[in-house]
């Protein structure tokens, strides 16, 4: 017996032999592994959500442009609990637009905007929507582009002419199979020629629609439509997403110099930096994505544990079996790599099924709950590994463990 | 095949030294069927235990096929009870889980040559001990007397020089116990060693030779040439 030392076995036979025991203790073996399988798809769920959060946050700010700040007209006090007629303060000006461009340097644009429920006809069908009049700049601050016909520009403007660009939805239930290009259709008594109808912008992840609108020149709506002298919102672009703050600041110090607030009253204007509100969510995001590794630890931990757990009472129970393969030419290293193995298999098993029950959860959340979940293949892949690293980890105790134990004592075990 | 020369064993229980072999001195040779007999407590536990290389011996040298395993290292002694040492149990040690034909090519888990030919292998040695009609029952399927062949079949599938059995008729019937007799008796015809432990007289007597032990020592060779003799011939007349 000269090569005795130098034994070698393949590690494929090894794999098999743990592979059959733990599928005949199958009840064992699913026991063990839930707590890695419960952990792994917590994880990758969660990770899947946050992913998904942070996502649905920048399409967000994609769609809203993260460099708009709009100033909006702000609601009037009440008095004595009575509603005013005109429910919104009304001392923002078309001017203030033109002025805040001027006087801050982080504007690079600005519009005016008047808005009003309208109900539009044409034909004996009628459609209730959002009326804004803009200017051209309005129209570009505000992202909408012509899909078919033509935008009003900056003379149809200045003309009040009666145009009117429409979104695809108004398009749609207006004008069922027709080309609403060149149509006239009436709000009250006023008649508009539908110039243009904008491109299609789909429904914002708050479930409004940004295709159902009509936009008419800010003149037109201003004098024509709404005979107002105020305007209910300014829509103010800065040099970069960066200077938001900036710019904020710039117009509140431009507006109150050019409406100097009593004191005592509210200011008379609202700034909506939605870019800034996003970003705080997105904060929000981040740190449930920094609890994360909290999460994978305390599953690895848990997942640990009953591995450990169940290989020891393994290794209890098979005393007699660990005796028997002793004396019949395994030798101590034998065992250890034996339980090592399977341990490792548990684990790996584990982290798979983990990873099925994950993906598969984060399925169902995307498909039946109002989640946007994004299935990170990194993530996966790595509580796959983790698990069966971990499993080899543990293993290493319980297989110490049958490796100490003496053969013959071991087979005279109960 | 078997020399053992002057193997001491003490174990300690707590402060407590106790000898349990003092110094014991025997050769088996190649084709014997030996049987250890002697009462609880003899040591004769203890002396299948060194002899099956499952423990080492504190003193002494125990030479199997040629070679000193009395201090060797784990790995080697694994590898000659693999390849060396056939066990047969009193209480069968067969895995319930697995079908008769898988317990007795677990030996070849731990073969060198692995096990290619494992299947055709286990079937000769069913067929060996006449159980080949059994080769996919469990154990529990089995009767005592089946469970200890597929044992046997077990001990031999590696084809080894010496048969180790330890109270092997201990759990059967008397029938049974006479046919695993047989078998042993016929293992021993093909020229392997066999070394029996029983305290049954009756058992004993089927072998060739019965060494008597009490109280960690050898008391008797059964009057034959003394365990340093090595003429020693004309075994199966005895039967």
């Amino acid at each position: 017996m000269s090569g005795v030392s130098a034994r070698r076995r393949p590690l494929a036979r090894g794999l098999l032999l743990s592979a059959q025991l733990l599928a005949a203790h199958r009840l064992r073996t699913v026991l063990s592994i839930s707590g890695l399988l419960v952990g792994v798809a917590a994880v990758i769920v969660m990770v899947g959500i946050g992913r998904g959060a942070e996502q649905r946050l920048l399409d967000r700010l994609a769609a809203m442009g993260t460099d708009l700040l709009v100033v909006s007209a702000a609601p009037a006090p009440r008095v004595s609990g009575r509603p005013r007629q005109v429910p919104i303060h009304t001392a923002l000006r078309a001017e203030d637009a033109s002025a805040i461009l001027a006087q801050s340097a982080f504007a690079i644009a600005s519009a005016p905007a008047v808005n009003r429920s309208v109900v539009l006809r044409w034909e004996g069908l009628n459609r209730t929507t959002g009326l804004t009049g803009t200017t051209a700049e309005g129209l570009r601050l505000r992202n909408i582009r012509a899909g078919s016909g033509r935008l009003f520009d900056e003379d149809d403007d200045r003309e009040r002419q009666r145009v009117a660009i429409i979104g695809p939805a108004v398009a749609r239930s207006l004008f069922p199979g027709v080309d609403p290009v060149g149509r006239e259709v009436r709000v009250g008594d006023l008649r508009f020629e539908v110039i243009g109808v904008a491109r299609p912008r789909g429904i914002d992840p708050l479930g409004t629609d940004l295709d159902d609108f009509v936009t008419i020149p800010f003149g037109t709506g201003m004098r024509r439509l709404l005979n107002i002298s105020y305007v209910h919102a300014i829509y103010v672009r800065a040099q970069s997403s960066a200077h938001l703050d900036g710019l904020e600041r710039d117009i509140r110090d431009i507006l109150h110099e050019r409406h100097t607030p009593r004191t005592g009253i509210a200011e008379p204007f609202v700034i909506q930096n939605q870019a800034s509100l996003l970003k705080a969510e997105r904060a929000a995001t981040a740190a449930l994505n920094q609890l994360v590794p909290a999460v994978c630890g305390i599953a690895l931990l848990l997942g640990g544990v009953g591995i450990l757990t169940v290989m020891l009472m393994s290794v209890r129970e098979r005393t007699r079996e660990i005796g028997l393969r002793r004396a019949l030419g395994a030798s101590r290293k034998d065992i250890q790599t034996q339980f090592v193995l399977e341990s490792a298999m548990l684990g790996g098993v584990g982290g798979a099924a983990g990873v099925i029950v994950g993906v598969a959860a984060s399925g169902a959340f995307a498909m039946f709950g109002d989640w946007d979940l994004v299935i990170s293949w990194q993530i996966a892949l790595l509580g796959f590994a983790c698990s069966m690293l971990l499993g080899l980890i543990i293993g290493v105790i319980p297989a110490a463990r049958a490796a100490r134990l003496e053969p013959m004592e071991a087979l005279r075990a109960a | 095949m078997i020399k053992a020369t002057n193997l001491t064993k003490n174990y300690r229980r707590g402060t407590q030294m106790t000898e349990v072999l003092k110094g014991v001195t025997f050769k088996v040779r190649r084709g014997e069927f030996v049987a250890i007999m002697g009462p609880s407590g003899s040591g004769k536990s203890t002396l299948l235990n060194v002899l099956g290389l499952l423990d080492r011996p504190d003193s002494g040298s125990y030479i199997l096929d040629g070679k000193d395993y009395a201090q060797a290292d784990d790995e080697a002694r694994s590898a000659a009870r693999n390849r060396k040492i056939g066990f047969v149990f009193q209480q069968f040690h067969l895995l319930d889980r697995a079908s008769a034909i898988r317990n007795v090519t677990l030996p070849l888990l731990y073969a060198e040559n692995g096990g290619g030919d494992g299947a055709a292998r286990a079937e000769r040695a069913l067929a060996a001990v006449g159980l080949s009609h059994r080769k996919n029952y469990l154990p529990s399927e089995l009767s005592g007397g089946e469970q200890q062949r597929v044992a046997i079949a077990r001990a031999l599938i590696n084809d080894p020089p010496l048969i180790l059995a330890d109270e092997a008729t201990g759990n059967l019937d008397p029938k049974s116990g006479a046919e695993i007799l047989d078998i042993f008796r016929g293992v021993a015809e093909e020229g392997r060693t066999l070394v029996l432990i029983t305290h049954d007289p009756e058992v004993a007597k089927r072998a060739d030779r019965i060494l008597t032990f009490g109280d960690g020592r050898m008391m008797a060779d059964d009057g034959l040439p003394p365990p340093n003799a090595d003429a020693h011939e004309g075994t199966t007349a005895r039967l």
